[in-house]
């Protein structure tokens, strides 16, 4: 497994951490609404779990698994992968501050506009990599 | 394909289609209880998405042990147990909390949340390990044949 992809995988797992525990604490102010200030952090909850965990998930698996080049680097450029990976976590992290009121809420455009270039990026790593060597 | 995936994404399935059936049933105004859409979010992202990745990864990522079994998988196995645990807890408990007042519907929401965390961390001891370059995974297969 190539570091661009044990870099997604490892972050991905850490959302999936800090997500879950932030969905555990909102379902218990279900049964407690006292604390129901909680609910602040829904998309928090969402943005982790969906973009942080799910989808950076199978980005790097993807990056791991589908079909190499058979002639030059194997994954493609790996500056690329490096910039794929620097701006998906940047984007999701920008817009999970942004949701708690750290950052301004234009911040939630930069980070959604991180999150764009890492999915250009990894389009452009991996549709040529959508192919059969078979004959 | 080892046990443990199977039964992942099989469980998975189901929630799949129980999902798909909630969000039918709130289609009709007979069918709908509190906390529906919640539960078909979570019965999809949870019972299908998550479950459907826990069960390929540990198939598919390097270094799972060819061995069958609980104690030969033990973190696997307890990710499944506490993962559909949690949610089942959930599926029941939920609906119940807005309409009844006894003090069991809030234990199981809050075991719920527990197990599913539980689930997260035992899914990520499982996992991060087997996260190697091919470089790492030789070195470790070398340790493991000295040490035999």
């Amino acid at each position: 497994m190539l570091a661009p992809s044990r870099w997604m995988i490892r972050c991905a797992l850490l959302y999936l951490l800090i997500g879950f525990t932030i969905g555990a604490i909102m379902l218990i102010s279900k049964a407690y609404p006292t604390y129901s200030q909680v609910w602040m952090l829904l998309p928090v909850h969402i943005e982790m779990l969906i973009f942080g965990f799910i989808i950076q998930f199978t980005m790097g698996t993807a990056y791991w698994i589908l079909p190499r080049f058979l002639e030059g680097p194997p994954r493609g450029n790996i500056g690329y992968s490096k910039w794929m990976v620097g701006t998906l976590n940047a984007g999701i992290l920008i817009n999970a501050l942004s949701y708690l009121n750290i950052f301004p809420q234009w911040g939630t455009t930069v980070g959604r506009s991180l999150e764009i270039i890492a999915v250009i990026l990894f389009i452009h790593l991996h549709w040529r990599r959508a192919v059969s060597y078979q004959r | 394909m080892p046990r443990i995936a199977r039964t992942f994404i099989k469980t998975g399935l189901v929630y799949f289609l129980c999902a798909l059936l909630i969000a039918l049933g709130y289609e009709f105004d007979t069918f709908r209880f509190p906390g529906m859409m919640p539960l078909f979010w979570h019965l999809l992202m949870v019972g299908w998405i998550t479950q459907i990745i826990f069960g390929v990864s540990m198939w598919m990522f390097p270094g799972r042990t060819r061995e069958e079994g609980f104690v030969a998988q033990k973190w696997a196995w307890s990710t499944y147990i506490l993962l559909n645990i949690g949610l089942v807890l959930r599926v029941i408990a939920e609906p119940m909390i807005s309409h009844s007042q006894l003090m069991i519907w809030d234990i199981l929401i809050i075991v719920s949340a527990l197990t599913q965390v539980a689930a997260a961390v035992t899914y990520t001891i499982e996992l991060w390990p087997r996260i190697q370059s091919k470089e790492q995974r030789r070195k470790n297969r070398k340790k493991k044949r000295n040490k035999g």
